[in-house]
């Protein structure tokens, strides 16, 4: 039983190890994820929370995409899908993932992540497209199409 | 056939639950009879399901787009190819696909059981019909049937996702299902050992197999899942800790802690409450990754996803499983307990239970991140998420670990290693292992991570190749075989040890191509035809890459694409021509409006060239055909030993079919078993 108890502590240890290893990793790399309007009630309620890296998802705004040519550098803008008036301009230096697209015939979901610039664009380190939902069409597109 | 199917699947919904009822009853009363009209409906619910799934394929070959399923993931101009693989492209014919690789396990489960194993089989029987059941009634009840009809009928239907049309993507998904249902197989014979308290290491010996089975399909699944993002993605990237990844990592983790633990079951009869948890654990991760993938319920970049509600009845299916093993444990505790102790941290035991307890603390690590939005959005009312540093950093250290055990565990003594069995067994390698990181170091290799894990792949390395020696040399004396003879009988007296390091080896190569990615080099560079990029690999040699030019191609119905932009590339490594290498873009007819980009891959041994049309003038060379719109972007980059990742996979598969192939040892189990213990020099076997 001595040994068995042996192993309990070290059982116990380990499991402390992991928890810990767990919970500063969480802490130390944790992004918060939020639409846009509640990036906005966030950084009205504590302005310092506007340096505060942070992943973001939004509509992109059908149009808004431009590029400047030969570099690899994209601006567009989204809008929170609930509510549209809410509008975030991003900005991009790398090469945006097939799926996006700011045509008018899609709906595209963009998750972006990075923190507000001075003058209150965003840039984002990383962009993901969400295509899933935009395959599944409703009976009226499908008769449309 | 769309007819047929649709009512098999609704036959098959009072013929499973029948079969579950007079499964537990049979076991129950102990009535053979009972028992064998059981499994009967075994057989037929595969045919009925078989039937059922045939209907589906049938709809998406005759583009019967009045079907919703159909109308949603298949298009006129899609591959006959792909309208197959429609079975499996969402969440409604997932879940039916599922239930047919079930139905079809379970059929064979039987089939091979029709002799021996009597005393499971009642039980085994009625938790693989209830399973069914669950799903049968999932399918027709949820809103989530593929046979439901739209009430029109659409010209053509919406087109599958082009991401999705790649042929790695439709033979992942089928691999990974087939390890997730094969484990259900070893879960029900651990259900009926619970339920007819047949406690021994019985029903993992018979499962052994189903077990290993499992694990192949999960592991070749997972990779193939790899290669697909590595030629798809088109980041030069094969893992994002993506929650659809890791949904997928989880029950790999917790099957691989269960295929060392069982075999302290059954060397030494411990661990017997602790497999039961694994067994429980890691079927009810493959239920949470099979629906996950496809429920929407965490962000993911392929969710490719829809009806959520189903995602609460998976919940409660899965904490209803939960439960009801944890009481049947609890219930059955007393002859559950362990019949030795570990003696000793220097041991085998030890290492298999290090083990365990690193492959486990890293499912509830991958879990943890994996779940964290949603639990923190449950708690605080915000999402919060980690990403791919939170990863690394919990499972590097983790990895490494596992890879130092995998040396010690095959030559470490059973029960208590002496200090002259460490000394004899450890001494070589590493010594091997320090030299190999001496000479990496000396080569320039100076990021620490890479050098601790080439050093201990070395090490580990070492120590197999050792064992075999050793094994064969003993053999070919004893026996008086030549080395060829005495390898092959060596290996095949003792496939499950062999096979086992041989997978060991695959792994090896694995990881040593993951510590390679701090040596990876990419470059972005805009270029007009003619213009030269050079690049300098890290293992030496220089690659010039020099742009031709970038034609168009526009719609090309056959194929599905409305464009095309094609940039060909010519390849010299070191003032040797390789060739003209092309990466391009693409738009599709269906999808309408989707596009997707085509990489570029020269694969080397020892490392792979990877380049990606970035950005081009889609407007002028498509649209205006401007012979003057040929600026373009590329992503060049430098992969070294990012071919092991593929390389390491066949090694593991060739590891564990030999582990898997059947035996003759049952018709020669005298001879076979003393001659083992003869030819067998190393500590008795696992």
């Amino acid at each position: 039983m001595a040994k068995n108890g042996r192993f309990m502590v070290g059982l116990v240890g380990v499991a402390a190890v992991v928890t810990y290893l767990i919970w500063t990793g969480v802490s130390d790399t944790m992004v918060y994820y939020l639409t846009p309007t509640e990036l906005e009630a966030k950084i009205t309620a504590d302005p310092t929370f506007k340096e505060v890296g942070v992943k973001v998802s939004g509509r992109v705004v059908p149009g808004s995409h431009e590029e400047a040519p030969g570099e690899l550098l994209h601006r567009f803008v989204i809008h929170d899908v609930d509510s549209p008036d809410v509008t975030m301009t991003i900005e991009y230096r790398n090469v945006l993932p097939d799926t996006f697209s700011d045509s008018e015939s899609m709906t595209v979901d963009a998750v972006v992540e990075g923190r507000f610039r001075e003058d209150g664009v965003f840039e984002a380190k990383t962009v993901l497209t969400k295509c899933g939902s935009r395959y599944e069409a409703t009976p009226e597109e499908l008769a449309a199409g | 056939m769309n007819i047929l199917g649709e009512l098999a699947l609704w036959v098959a919904l009072p013929v499973t639950a029948w079969g579950m009822a007079l499964g537990y009853l049979g076991g129950r009363q102990e009535r053979g009879d009972l028992v064998l009209s059981a499994e009967r409906t075994v057989y037929a619910t595969f045919i009925l399901i078989l039937l059922a799934s045939l209907g589906i394929v049938d709809n998406f070959l005759n583009d019967r787009f009045e079907y919703w399923y159909t109308a949603n993931y298949s298009s006129r101009n899609l591959f006959v190819f792909y309208k197959v693989a429609g079975l499996w492209a969402g969440q409604r014919g997932s879940l039916l696909f599922w239930l047919l690789l079930l139905s079809f396990f379970s059929a064979l489960a039987v089939w091979s059981n029709q002799r021996k194993n009597r005393e499971f089989m009642p039980y085994v029987v009625g938790t693989l019909m209830g399973l069914q059941l669950f799903f049968i009634v999932v399918l027709l009840f949820a809103e989530v049937n593929p046979y439901e009809k739209l009430g029109f009928t659409p010209v053509d239907g919406a087109g599958l996702n082009p991401q999705l049309q790649n042929y790695w993507m439709s033979f992942h998904p089928p691999t990974l299902y087939l390890g997730f249902t094969a484990f259900t197989v070893p879960f029900a014979f651990a259900m009926a050992a619970l339920m007819n308290g047949r406690l021994d290491s019985r029903w993992i010996e018979v499962t052994r197999k189903w077990i290993l089975l499992s694990w192949f399909f999960l592991s070749v699944g997972i990779v193939l899942g790899m290669r697909w993002a590595y030629e798809e993605l088109g980041w030069g990237g094969y893992w994002f800790w993506d929650p659809v990844e890791n949904a997928s990592l989880l029950p790999w983790l917790t099957a691989t802690a269960f295929l060392h633990s069982i075999q302290i079951q059954e060397n030494r009869g411990m661990l017997k409450v602790w497999n039961m948890a694994l067994v429980l654990g890691t079927f009810v991760l493959t239920v949470f990754a099979t629906f996950l993938t496809r429920s929407g319920l965490i962000e993911s970049v392929h969710t490719f996803a829809e009806n959520t509600t189903i995602a609460y009845i998976f919940l409660t299916f899965m904490a209803s499983i939960v439960a009801w093993g944890a009481v049947m444990v609890i219930y059955r505790l007393p002859k559950l307990q362990s019949e030795n102790q570990i003696q000793s941290f220097l041991s085998r035991e030890s290492a298999f239970l290090f083990n365990n307890l690193i492959l486990v603390a890293a499912t509830f690590a991958v879990a943890w991140g994996t779940l964290l939005p949603l639990i923190s959005e449950g708690f605080f009312g915000e999402q919060i998420t980690v990403g791919p540093p939170f990863f690394n950093r919990i499972n590097v250290p983790f990895g490494i670990a596992l890879l130092a055990l995998m040396g010690i565990g095959p030559v470490i003594a059973w029960r208590r290693a002496s200090a002259r069995n460490l000394k004899k067994n450890f001494l070589w390698p590493l010594g091997v292992g320090l030299g190999v990181t001496a000479v990496l170091w000396l080569t320039g290799v100076r990021h620490g991570l890479a050098l601790t894990t080439f050093g201990l792949s070395a090490f580990v390395l070492y120590i197999i190749v050792v064992e075999f020696w050793k094994g064969t040399k003993a053999r070919a004396r004893i026996e008086g075989e030549g080395f060829a003879a005495a390898f092959y009988h060596l290996v095949s007296r003792n496939r499950r040890r062999w096979g086992g390091y041989i997978v060991h080896v695959g792994v090896v190569l694995i990881f040593a191509a993951f510590a390679a990615e701090p040596y990876y080099v990419e470059v972005q560079q805009t270029m007009q035809p003619g213009e030269v990029t050079e690049l300098e690999s890290p293992l030496g040699g220089t690659y010039r890459l020099t742009y031709e030019s970038t034609s168009s191609n526009v719609r090309d119905p056959d194929q599905n694409l409305a464009w095309q932009a094609v940039a060909l590339v010519m390849v010299e490594r070191n003032g040797k021509t390789i060739g003209p290498m092309r990466t391009e873009k693409r738009g599709y007819i269906r999808p309408e409006g989707q596009q997707s980009t085509e990489v570029g891959i020269h694969s080397r041994p020892l490392e792979d060239l990877y380049i990606t049309l970035a950005d081009v003038d889609l407007e002028g060379i498509i649209l205006e055909n401007d012979p003057n719109a040929q600026a373009a972007t590329f992503s060049f980059m430098i992969k070294p030993l990012v071919g092991w990742i593929w390389a390491g996979l066949f090694v593991l598969m060739a590891g564990s079919l030999i582990g898997l192939w059947p035996s003759a040892e049952k018709v020669r189990a005298p001879t076979v078993a003393s001659k083992a213990t003869v030819a067998d020099p190393a500590p008795a076997g696992d």
